[in-house]
């Protein structure tokens, strides 16, 4: 017996020692940088080989989300086949979209992002705020950067992140202001909240909060609802018993339309706003769809779907017929065609210095001035994190079952002082 | 007496870890895998999956002593893995203390809220557990989106727990003058954990405990009576197994480097379930092939999911079915067929198979 153990240790001590040795010969090393490019002529790096550029998209394809992660790819994809057209970036890079299904999940996500890193330049989306946050670090590490595809405010600050859109604390707040100033409220109204239970809930109270102290109103009732609930009751009694005049709702659509259900059903009738992520064109089409004509109005970005008279409208309109006509009229597809404008000035920019590498790109991000949108939703003016204006400007709609997307614009396009004085800040950790 | 090749002379050899020859060989063999598997294998992308593999098998090592083990029915596992990687944020983060503290702090703290819901499993049994269990996945949600300075509330937290033992850094190391990327180094101490965790469970389950942990599982009056401790065992197997699904939580949090309430769900509990019952409950090997397998297959389903007819892997591509619905599909098939046609699960097919070899030219 005690022979036999010590010779085993000693097979396994040698079994050790010669798979170490093999191992000491396997380090990864550091993943090549760019060759030598020089201005308008980028050396080949990783997810460039000299003619093609390849972008990374990380979204939930699939699974509950995918009802927006769908869309906003598709927004990405005419977008660049729009650019490819033309010849590409510059005139002569074309551009390719790697797509990986994140099903929403951080931590998908995360072997998500690996898998393709060292395929692309860059991440045109990555849809979502947790899994944008599980990423963040890894972005930092690998000197990498993301356009996140969700409107909160601390990515304005972020130098691994290219925003787009007015963030969500500016859409409530220009909600607030187009109601105490045309919607009929005072600051002596019953002004009224009801977020979901997570971030994207406490972005947009964040708003309100901001915007009573600028205006000078109070928040007379707040109710949270969980995401996916089956009963509103609860909340939709409290908010009327506490005699509600206005309500702000931060929602997705499929809780919204049982909550406006629940609301119509309960003869509730205040001043609903809502933030544009709580609206999809099929609400529309519902059986609550007269309630919300005349009690509910959506704070979002841009203009109606089809809108001739906003350029960049137009656009869009003639290059969905050209490249994806399947396309439903939807706010995400003009979302995440807008990622791919501001990826597109970012990658001109980069050419344009000579360098596509990924330092490249960060040092290109910091000399990015103003992006135009053409109207879809207002200019960015990018730069060094700490330097960024992000849009202040939202667009109020009313819901008019007979439009394309269901919605009609009531105010285009207005910035409200309260949102000019708001501070972006980082996300914590 | 030393063990023989297929006959057994002793209760001594029954309970040898490592009795046969072959499996000397089979051990060398893990030993070898284990040590060469990062130096060839560089994809950052396969390094992720197969240490998210890792740390789900040590989860799933913690339920299947519980459920494979001890009979207790747990639908609460999310809510201790989720603990644990708030643990690893406060400790390992917060505090920067190195990584023996944060990971046994979480198996403590994880063990301490195992022994407050142990008592509850006195009174109940079976499907009554299940549901006290289940509402401890709600009280845990309800938790971590408000107890916002320890988790950062659903914006979610930075876990910075350095993955460093005095000198050695598993976020970079380098040995011999070679370096190592990250994902290379995560993979030899989560695997190394694996080994050892597994080592301890399967030294426990093969002692004096160890039985009485099963003789409580198969019938807890009839153990009583015995002169088993059941319901000090039964609190115990409940610490043990949160305390080990606490390490696994902050090995998680570590890794992934942010973690948000939103992924400490229901959908986790039943998934590590899932796993147990896959692998073959009642076995320590079997929680490492369940984690595996239900680790392993999705993504190398979406890998090669190209070459798979009808499948449609991008927006706007052609195909009747999304990588993901298929993905969900086989994985429902999966676990019906396991408990149709193999109750004792993966480990139940190795076994069978290694008897077949055993036994051979007399298989039946």
């Amino acid at each position: 017996m005690r022979t036999n153990r010590r010779q085993r240790h000693g097979v396994l001590a040698v079994l050790a020692t010669t798979a170490l040795l093999v191992a000491a010969c396997g380090g990864a090393g550091d993943e090549g940088g760019s060759q030598g490019g020089q201005a308008g002529q980028p050396g080949n790096t990783a997810g460039f080989d000299g003619t093609t550029i390849k972008l990374g998209v990380l979204s939930p394809l699939s699974g509950p989300t995918a009802v927006i992660g769908q869309p906003l790819t598709n927004g990405n994809k005419v977008w660049f086949d729009h650019i490819n057209s033309q010849g590409g970036i510059a005139g002569k890079y074309k551009v390719e979209l790697v797509q990986e299904d994140t099903q929403y999940k951080p931590d998908i996500t995360v072997q998500r992002y690996n898998k393709i890193k060292n395929d692309v330049v860059a991440f045109t989306q990555v849809l979502g705020t947790a899994p944008t946050l599980a990423v963040k670090p890894l972005l930092e590490s690998d000197k990498m950067i993301a356009a996140p595809a969700s409107l909160d405010a601390f990515w304005v600050r972020e130098p691994n992140l290219l925003p787009v859109g007015a963030p969500y604390q500016i859409q409530a707040i220009n909600a607030m202001d187009h109601y105490l100033s045309e919607g009929g409220g005072s600051t002596d109204s019953k002004i009224c909240t009801m977020v979901q239970d997570d971030v994207y809930g406490e972005a947009g109270q964040q708003g309100i909060d901001f915007a009573a102290k600028e205006q000078g109103f109070t928040v007379a009732n707040t109710q949270k609802f969980k995401v996916n609930t089956e009963n509103y009751a609860g909340q939709i009694g409290a908010l009327a018993g506490a005699g509600c005049e206005m309500v702000f709702l931060t929602a997705t659509p499929s809780d919204a339309g049982k909550i406006w259900g629940t609301a119509a059903q309960a003869k509730f009738m205040p001043q609903w706003y809502a933030q544009s992520p709580s609206w999809v064109g099929a609400l529309a089409k519902s059986a609550v769809a007269p309630y919300m004509k005349q009690y509910v109005k959506i704070v979002a970005e841009g203009t109606e779907w089809g809108d001739e008279s906003v350029p960049g409208m137009k656009d869009m309109i003639d290059r969905v017929k050209q490249y994806a006509p399947q396309q439903e009229p939807d706010y995400y597809f003009a979302f995440g065609y807008n990622q791919g404008r501001a990826m597109t000035a970012l990658l001109e920019k980069a050419v344009e210095r000579g360098d596509l590498s990924r330092e490249g790109l960060l040092a290109a991000s910091e000399e990015l001035g103003v992006v135009s949108f053409d109207g879809l939703t207002d200019d960015y003016t990018y730069g060094p994190a700490d330097k960024r204006n992000p849009p202040r400007s939202s667009t109020v709609f009313t819901v008019a079952p007979d439009k394309p997307f269901g919605l009609v614009v009531s105010k285009y396009n207005f910035t409200s002082d309260a949102a000019k004085k708001f501070e972006f800040t980082k996300a914590d950790g | 007496m030393g063990a023989h090749r297929n006959l057994t002379r002793s209760y001594a050899d029954e309970l040898r870890l490592f009795g046969t020859p072959a499996a000397k060989v089979g051990l060398g063999l893990l030993v070898a895998v284990f040590l060469l598997l990062p130096t060839v294998v560089h994809d950052d992308f396969w390094l992720s999956v197969l240490i998210y593999v890792g740390i789900t098998a040590v989860g799933a090592i913690g339920l299947n002593l519980l459920t494979g083990y001890c009979g207790q029915i747990s639908l609460g596992h999310a809510f201790f893995i989720g603990s644990g990687a708030y643990v690893a944020a406060q400790v390992g983060g917060a505090l920067e203390l190195p990584l023996p503290v944060w990971l046994l702090g979480a198996a403590l703290a994880g063990a301490v809220l195992g022994g407050l819901v142990g008592p509850f499993t006195l009174r109940l049994r079976g499907h009554y557990l299940a549901i006290v269990t289940l509402g401890l996945v709600f009280i845990g949600e309800h938790l971590w989106r408000n107890l916002t300075p320890i988790t950062g509330g659903n914006s979610g937290t930075a876990v910075q727990a350095s993955p460093a033992i005095g000198p050695v850094d598993f976020d970079g190391l380098t040995l011999l003058g070679e370096s190592y990327s990250r994902n290379q180094g995560w993979f030899w101490l989560v695997w190394g954990l694996v080994a050892i965790v597994a080592l301890l469970a399967k030294n426990l389950v093969r002692t004096r405990p160890g039985r009485a942990l099963q003789a409580v599982r198969d019938r807890d009056q009839a153990a009583e009576v015995i002169g088993v401790r059941a319901g000090r065992y039964k609190i115990g197997a409940f610490m043990l197994s949160s305390a080990i699904a606490s390490a696994a939580g902050a090995l998680f949090g570590s890794y992934q480097q942010f973690v948000s309430p939103d992924e400490w769900n229901l959908l986790l509990s039943i998934q590590y379930i899932a796993i147990v019952i896959v692998g073959g409950l009642g076995t320590i090997f079997g929680s490492v092939l369940g984690a595996v397998f239900v680790g392993a297959l999705p993504a190398l389903i979406d890998r090669y999911s190209d070459a798979i007819p009808g499948v449609r892997t991008s927006v706007g591509g052609d195909g009747f079915i999304s990588v993901f619905a298929l993905n969900q599909a086989l994985f429902g098939v999966l676990i019906v067929l396991f408990l149709v046609l193999e109750p004792r699960g993966l480990a139940g097919i190795w076994l069978r198979v290694k008897t077949y070899f055993k036994t051979w030219p007399f298989s039946y």
